[in-house]
């Protein structure tokens, strides 16, 4: 049998769940305000009931990026040479023979994800809760409208590419989102210096 | 069909606030009860029943004074920067006579307008929706001018076909009017004497230039970014492939 190791405990796929189902309707239903998609009041009623679930699911998304920020901050911002050198070769995804340094439980490039999360949902979060709770105080509302529309085009990028690397680009990282393990061969090739740490 | 205009002349204004009471009987808006804040200029804002209002602009001279009567209300702008960030289709829409008009129904009450708004116009309601004159776009419609047009005892506030109103404010001697091409055009037309911001008005109305950027470069990169975002991903695994190397699903081992 397979040795397998525990990449992610329970809370932490439960929390990413929230993010995923979250950021999926916020993102649906705000292409529906950006663009007047009236196709989708045959999804939400109407556009007055859509701002009501988009306003609300945002407080959950907002709540999820919350617990990441205890979560993967620390350990984004330690950053050391081993980081540097996984950048210098592109994560090794642009060279079929390509060799990182060894990486520990985050990678520099999920170390980055993790940051720009932490950022840029904080800063959507932010916004949105000033464009619901004070509408009419026009500093504050054009400030926060141009806030909250560059995050999420910097996510509405992001997140595709971050789908596209936690599944097809990185066969058997998925399993991590609904069992939290991975097998230990695994995790010694791509997260050397973490089962280093554990004492495998 | 041609599109309509307000010609206001404050120099024709005599302040009886005529078109205020109109405004008020045609929309069927309730009076509000004010403050005495020493001067005649009543209520002292535009509110959710006030659509119109005269702003009286009291200029002390050397000897005496010099008073200003001027409409503030919906400049129905050309490039109306309300309808431009309402998040919410039908919620504000151009008629035909190409006044900016309101549907309570669809308003889902967020104010962005109120942000987008160059003049500072859209008020709420006690329901939160949005209300402000749509050129009593319901008379128009039927060929009938605005309220406070039909009302006012001096022609200070004479609607028509925008481009004649342009004509008939040349003949009265006014070479420039204030909205002749600011905003691609305000609906709502201005015969001044001197510097619009002499009647408190602003000399150069403009969209806020976040609300630009967002509408030329943050919108089209949403759907641009998402696209161009899945096309690299679907690029790369074609072309570098997936990393399969230690993949307990991929089996092949380099």
């Amino acid at each position: 049998m397979t040795k397998m190791v525990r990449k992610a405990n329970a809370f932490e796929i439960l929390n990413h769940w929230v993010s995923v189902i979250s950021f999926f309707i916020l993102a649906v239903s705000g292409f529906g305000f950006l663009f007047h998609l009236e196709q989708l009041n045959s999804i939400f009623g109407d556009f007055n009931r859509m701002k009501v679930v988009h306003n609300w699911t945002g407080v959950a998304f907002a709540v999820s990026v919350l617990f990441k920020i205890f979560m993967y901050l620390p350990e984004s911002l330690s950053l050391s040479a081993d980081d540097l050198g996984w950048f210098i070769k592109g994560g090794g995804y642009f060279s079929r023979n390509a060799v990182v340094p060894p990486q520990g439980r985050l990678n520099a490039g999920q170390k980055l994800f993790a940051l720009f999360v932490v950022f840029a949902g904080s800063a959507i979060s932010a916004s949105g809760l000033v464009i619901w709770l004070m509408p009419g105080v026009r500093k504050w509302i054009l400030i926060s409208h141009l806030v909250h529309n560059i995050s999420f085009d910097l996510m509405i990028i992001a997140v595709p590419l971050h789908i596209y690397l936690a599944t097809l680009a990185n066969p058997g990282t998925f399993r991590i989102m609904i069992y939290g393990t991975v097998p230990l061969e695994w995790a010694k090739k791509r997260h050397a210096k973490w089962v280093q740490k554990m004492g495998y | 069909m041609n599109r309509k205009g307000l010609l206001i002349s404050p120099e024709l204004c005599i302040g009886c606030r005529g078109c205020q009471t109109a405004c008020k009987s045609w929309n069927r808006l309730p009076a509000t009860r004010t403050v005495n804040k020493g001067t005649t200029e009543n209520p002292p804002d535009l509110t959710p029943s006030l659509y119109n209002k005269i702003r009286y602009v009291e200029m002390p001279l050397a000897s005496g004074l010099r008073w200003l009567f001027v409409s503030q209300r919906c400049m129905h702008c050309g490039d109306a920067g309300c309808m431009k960030i309402c998040p919410a289709p039908g919620a504000l829409f151009r008629t035909k006579e190409g006044a900016v008009a309101f549907n309570k129904e669809k308003c889902i009450g967020c104010k962005l307008c109120v942000a987008g708004c160059p003049f500072n116009v859209p008020r709420y309601d006690e329901n939160d929706k949005i209300s402000k004159c749509h050129l009593c776009s319901d008379r128009i419609a039927e060929g009938l001018s605005p309220a406070c047009a039909k009302v006012c005892p001096t022609g200070a506030i004479f609607y028509g076909d925008r481009v004649s109103l342009t004509g008939k404010a040349q003949n009265a001697g006014y070479k420039k009017l204030y909205g002749e091409s600011d905003l691609e055009g305000l609906g709502v037309l201005y015969a001044f004497k001197d510097a619009p911001e002499v009647y408190g008005m602003d000399g150069k109305p403009a969209i806020p230039e976040s609300v630009v950027f967002w509408h030329k470069v943050l919108k089209p990169l949403a759907y641009w970014g998402l696209g161009g975002a899945v096309a690299a991903s679907l690029l790369h695994y074609v072309t570098f492939g997936p990393n399969k190397d230690g993949g307990d699903e991929g089996g092949e081992q380099k």
